[in-house]
């Protein structure tokens, strides 16, 4: 043998050696991700790239379990919050939810933000009898195709359910409407599409122009040109909070000014001010919402709970971003599920309790109710609209009930 | 025939290798078995990009866009006509090949950066063009197919690797390898000396694609999910660092490339924390390094490593059945 051949033998022994040390802590409990002491979830959020400013969500959520683990935990078990940055792109989502699933082995799959990333793992988790639970996207799917995908269920109201209360809105309070809309060219911005259309009913002939852009696209200054040239003086804004913020800013620096409506999940006060800070007029422009109104009601037993919380649990965190309210709202309601799976959850008993919810989340609007049952799978399907006047969101009118 | 020492060495290297891949998986979780996967499928696209940059000199930024055509034709038939997914890779090989003689062709009047150019801006336009014929592709909502687990996967995706490194290896050791060579150094030359440019530099062209197809097809088949996104510029850029990390010109770097550019991501990617920017700062740094202390790749450096103290002329060209420069 030569000195060359031994040095390759002695180098493979090596590798051999570390990996079959590294398999043997392979080791697994009944129920993954449930031990004595923990319970481990998991989830994939924009933590960088163009969906970045989501990337509160996660904390302001693993806040709220912190402040939970240090009042008890569930059942005596402290849970266990890890995620991971998958940038908002489905490729990178794939993997890291195997990590999680086969590395980690986490209990439930929670939380993980945005619709093409859920849609990319709703096959595997839902094959792998994983549950993937309060995803934070609003597409009607999750809640409408629970026969074909059981172990996966919503959070908030649907996109659809949303833009139709927008479209009923425009129909009769806005008679002379000439529309225009900007969407994202995905499913997300179809399923607000599709549901201001409904909305609309007779009236849809008042739109007069729909532009798309692409997710990774984050300037879409051409797009609000086309949709003021047309002649729209109404402008339903179906974008995520990047391309928001710069459609805002764009139509007030070429001098449009319609009756804007923004999707809930890019109308976080924090963006708002973003856009008026570049020079945007926001004043007037409607929008929809569901948390609890820490804006105007700042002094509440509810409000200073919140505050206390992010400012114990995840310093340096803005209050005053609704995407904070709607993290501890999320994880209120994970908790309350996974109480309800009871004092030795499984899988199968966390999905029972996340379709039987019903209960009143105190981070949610006074009068949103939190109700699910196994055919009715929308945990949240109420909201109110909003609309913007003196540096902030006045809710105005009804709730809109059932808003599917 | 005479067999030299280096074709010898290059032998026992390969079967070694390979015997090292197929005995991983009796260490190895099923979730490290489906990142094995993955290396593999990089492996089978650096070895693509390997074949018309590296030994033919024909700069391609597309490899994504081709592995794009191979996914899609796998996801297509799986997911829409009910094919068997093994099935779907020799359609995904032909309809690379198609794809890679077309864009071949502006090779024939096109040189370096303009090429590249050409290239790049197929990796942009095939994603969207996915995005627009939704009815097939699913557009950015995406097509799911059947899953499989993580020992299933790493089979398949190292097998095909297999396959494609035993078939280029033959390819490029005959003589449209010598023609692929020959072209790369010196077009004048290899003009002069009879090898028809315009057949090999698309001929190049189309097998690298077809190779990137199957890499493509693998790579749908491990995500059991295919999207416009899945394929985005950054995939053909990955490829590239892969080559030049590995190697351009030489088949034994590739495997260390793949698990660079598949493993070092993953590596980093902790919990809490937005790893992904550091990221491209790594690889940059590691391509700088490379090109400034191994201009040749992993594959030079592991050349150096085993002809050290041994400097005859005889040694040094044989080399694992290379012949970079």
């Amino acid at each position: 043998m030569t000195r060359r051949s031994k040095g390759a033998l002695a180098v493979l022994a090596l590798v051999s050696t570390a990996l079959l040390v590294s398999a043997a802590f392979a080791a697994r409990s009944a129920t993954p991700g449930v031990t004595k002491t923990t319970i481990t979830i998991g989830g994939t959020f924009p933590l960088t790239g163009p969906a970045a400013l989501y990337s509160v969500i996660p904390k302001a959520e693993n806040a709220y379990f912190q402040y939970v683990n240090a009042h008890g935990g569930v059942n005596g078990r402290k849970i266990v919050f890890k995620y991971y940055d998958d940038q908002y792109n489905p490729a990178n989502t794939v993997p890291l939810t195997k990590k999680l699933v086969q590395q980690d082995h986490v209990f439930a799959v929670y939380g993980a933000l945005g619709t093409a990333p859920t849609l990319a793992t709703r096959d595997y988790l839902n094959k792998a009898g994983v549950p993937q639970v309060l995803v934070a996207t609003g597409d009607s799917y999750w809640g409408a195709q629970y026969k074909k995908y059981p172990w996966t269920i919503g959070y908030q109201p649907d996109y659809p359910g949303e833009s139709r209360v927008y479209g009923q809105f425009i129909a009769s309070k806005v008679p002379q409407a000439k529309i225009g809309v900007l969407m994202q060219d995905d499913a997300y911005g179809e399923n607000y599409y599709n549901g201001l259309v409904q909305g609309l009913g007779d009236a849809k002939s008042k739109i007069v122009d729909v532009e798309k852009y692409d997710a990774t696209q984050t300037d879409v200054s051409q797009q609000v040109v086309k949709l003021k040239a047309a002649g729209a003086n109404v402008f339903a804004l179906f974008a995520l909070p990047t391309q928001t913020i710069d459609a805002l800013v764009v139509a007030t620096k070429i001098g449009w000014k319609p009756t804007t409506f923004i999707n809930n999940v890019s109308s976080s006060p924090t963006f708002m001010g973003l856009a008026v800070k570049s020079g945007a007029n926001v004043d007037g422009d409607v929008s929809a919402t569901y948390v609890y109104d820490v804006w105007n009601n700042p002094n509440t037993a509810t409000a200073k709970l919140y505050k206390s919380i992010l400012s114990t649990y995840d310093k340096g965190a803005d209050p005053l971003d609704a995407n904070n309210v709607y993290g501890v709202s999320s994880a209120w309601t994970m908790v309350q599920a996974l109480k309800g799976a009871g004092k030795n959850p499984t899988r199968a008993s966390l999905m029972s309790a996340l379709t039987h919810l019903n209960a009143v989340d105190p981070f949610l609007y006074p009068g949103v109710k939190l109700q699910t049952t196994p055919t009715e799978r929308f945990p949240i399907d109420q909201q109110i609209l909003e609309h913007w006047q003196n540096g902030g969101w006045k809710p105005f009118g009804h709730i809109f009930s059932k808003a599917r | 025939m005479r067999i030299s020492r280096g074709t010898a060495y290059g032998v026992v290297a390969a079967v070694v290798v390979a015997v090292v891949i197929a005995l991983l998986p009796l260490t190895l979780s099923d979730y490290h078995l489906s990142t094995g996967a993955t290396v593999g499928v990089f492996f089978v696209a650096i070895l693509s990009l390997n074949i018309v940059t590296g030994y033919t000199g024909q700069i391609s930024l597309g490899q994504g866009a081709f592995m794009a055509i191979g996914g899609y034709t796998t996801a297509i038939l799986t997911h829409n006509h009910g094919w068997n997914d093994i099935a779907t890779l020799p359609v995904a090989a032909l309809v690379g090949f198609a794809a890679g003689v077309i864009v071949g062709l502006p090779a024939l009047r096109l040189h370096g950066v303009y090429l590249a150019l050409i290239t790049f801006a197929v990796a942009l336009a095939v994603p969207q063009i996915a995005k627009n014929y939704s009815n097939f592709t699913g557009g950015t909502e995406g097509l799911a197919l059947p899953t499989h687990s993580g020992l299933w996967l790493y089979r398949t995706a190292w097998i095909v690797a297999g396959i494609v490194f035993v078939l280029s290896w033959l390819l490029l050791r005959g003589r449209a390898g010598r023609a692929f060579r020959a072209v790369r150094d010196s077009e004048v030359a290899a003009a002069s000396s009879g090898v028809a440019l315009p057949i090999y530099k698309t001929l190049a062209f189309g097998i690298s694609a077809a190779i990137a197809g199957v890499a493509g097809s693998v790579y749908v088949l491990v995500n059991n999910f295919v999207n416009p996104d899945v394929f985005g510029l950054t995939l053909s850029l990955y490829i590239l660092i892969g080559a030049v990390v590995g190697g351009l010109g030489s088949l034994w770097g590739v495997i260390v490339g793949a698990a660079f550019v598949e493993l070092l991501p993953l590596g980093l990617t902790t919990a809490h924390v937005s790893s992904s920017q550091s990221v491209p700062v790594i690889f940059g740094a590691v391509v700088i390094a490379v090109m400034a202390l191994i201009p040749l790749g992993a594959a030079d450096l592991l050349r150096r490593i085993l002809h050290f103290g041994s400097k005859t002329k005889e040694s040094v060209q044989s080399s694992l059945g290379t012949e970079a420069r």
